[in-house]
């Protein structure tokens, strides 16, 4: 069977709802397309974790202490579980690490951003990670199963920092005139970086939506995470900096100005705000933490 | 570093189930290390690990109720948000009331007065 036949035979199995698994013989093309955008994945989660991170000290209550550091630990769980997907497809956690610092890798858009204020956090917790959980239950019927696996158990923890989030929110905009300027300021910065999040309007072919590794186009996850938050905010009484932004009746679907698409790709080609910050963050964690690498490696045995 | 892949129970009665893997040089660092990645928020009363390409699985050799912990992190599972919901809704009507409120055109279900 030649290589063309295999392929086909294997996007057959994929269209028909089969699953793949590690071991399985795939295509090149499938290989690598799983592999960039899972390793993207577990790089986002990581990166993710350090602005909320830096909130930790400075968390209003102990409580708040609580639940952040939780769900930053579940955050950088999230990219343990997902390297180890990535190490299955072809490319050791040393070379993801090295290509991620070094800019050849990318991680998403949002995490080259200050976390300014409590406000952010608040923001981040409820509509960034709202953003994630659109994204990653579209993703539970990948076609990739270890991905698959890998949401099953990161869509709950998402879903539970939403709450968290949300908690966040209402106590925000429902107290003083400054509390709520506070969250209100927040959403207006975030409102660009969130859109772009989603990415630009999915092209007519995209593979990985060929190969089943993504299940929807970016702008129908875009909608949805309108129609999810956006009359909620409203509900609160809290602004989105988009005029444009209403549900069309006609065509059965929001209205939404497009944004600076400049700027997204400027900011995800590693010349974000906050983007050697937070590289160099992870330079030095890495390299600071080397101990615990070599004592998980176990001690070497006696020459 | 050896590869394990980690299975889990939900309740007594399930078969393990593959729930994914992790990286540990033997077999009690890799109990650790699943217990810690796959089972932090009370995901099962059981897990195990298996190195790959071995057969055996070494189940860990925790009573069901202590993984996850033992202490109160309740802020670790969706009961300890359990009134939120209700909280949006109550809020809502209160900005309602303040004619905070934002009306601009929503899809239909989202329509009616909070």
């Amino acid at each position: 069977m030649t290589y063309q036949d295999r392929s086909s035979e294997f996007k057959a199995r994929i269209d028909a709802g089969e699953k793949i698994e590690a071991a399985d013989w795939m295509p090149d093309e499938y290989r690598l397309a799983a592999l960039k955008f899972i390793e993207m994945h577990a790089n986002s989660e990581v990166m993710g974790a350090l602005p909320e991170g830096t909130w930790i000290p400075r968390a209003p209550s102990l409580k708040r202490k609580l639940s952040l550091t939780a769900k930053v630990q579940d955050e950088v769980g999230h990219g343990q579980i997902l390297y180890r997907v990535a190490e299955d497809l072809g490319k050791s956690r040393e070379q993801m690490f090295d290509d991620l610092v070094n800019g050849r890798t990318k991680f998403h858009n949002v995490f080259h951003y200050p976390a300014e204020t409590w406000g952010d956090v608040a923001y981040i917790g409820w509509l960034i990670d709202g953003a994630a959980l659109v994204n990653q239950k579209a993703l539970l019927d990948a076609s990739y199963m270890p991905y698959v696996r890998a949401m099953r158990r990161i869509c709950p923890e998402e879903s539970l920092h939403l709450r968290h989030g949300e908690e966040l929110v209402l106590e925000l905009v429902s107290g003083t005139p400054a509390q709520r300027e506070l969250f209100q300021d927040a959403v207006n910065r975030w409102w660009q970086p969130t859109m772009h999040f989603f990415g630009p309007p999915s092209k007519k072919k995209d593979m990985l939506i060929h190969w089943g590794i993504k299940t929807r186009t970016n702008e129908s996850l875009r909608q949805e995470f309108f129609s999810t938050y956006v009359p909620k905010l409203w509900d609160l009484g809290i602004s989105v900096p988009d005029p444009a932004l209403a549900w069309n009746d006609g065509k059965g679907e929001w209205d939404w100005s497009e944004p600076d698409w400049d700027e997204f790709w400027k900011v995800v080609g590693g010349n974000g705000p906050m983007t050697q910050i937070r590289l160099a963050q992870r330079k030095t964690v890495w390299d600071t933490h080397a101990w615990v690498r070599e004592a998980f490696a176990g001690i070497p045995e006696a020459a | 570093m050896p590869v394990w892949d980690v299975f889990g129970k939900r309740t007594p009665g399930d078969e393990f189930v593959l729930v994914g893997g992790i990286k540990a040089p033997d077999t009690e660092m890799a109990l650790v290390l699943a217990r810690e990645t796959h089972f932090r928020h009370k995901e099962g009363v059981a897990y195990g690990v298996r190195r790959r390409g071995e057969e055996e699985l070494h189940v860990g050799s925790y009573d069901p109720d202590l993984i996850g912990g033992v202490t109160d992190r309740s802020y670790r599972r969706q009961e300890a948000y359990a009134g939120v919901g209700g909280k949006l809704k109550r809020v809502a009507r209160q900005m309602a009331e303040q004619g905070l409120r934002i009306d601009r055109p929503r899809p239909p279900q989202h329509r009616s007065q909070a």
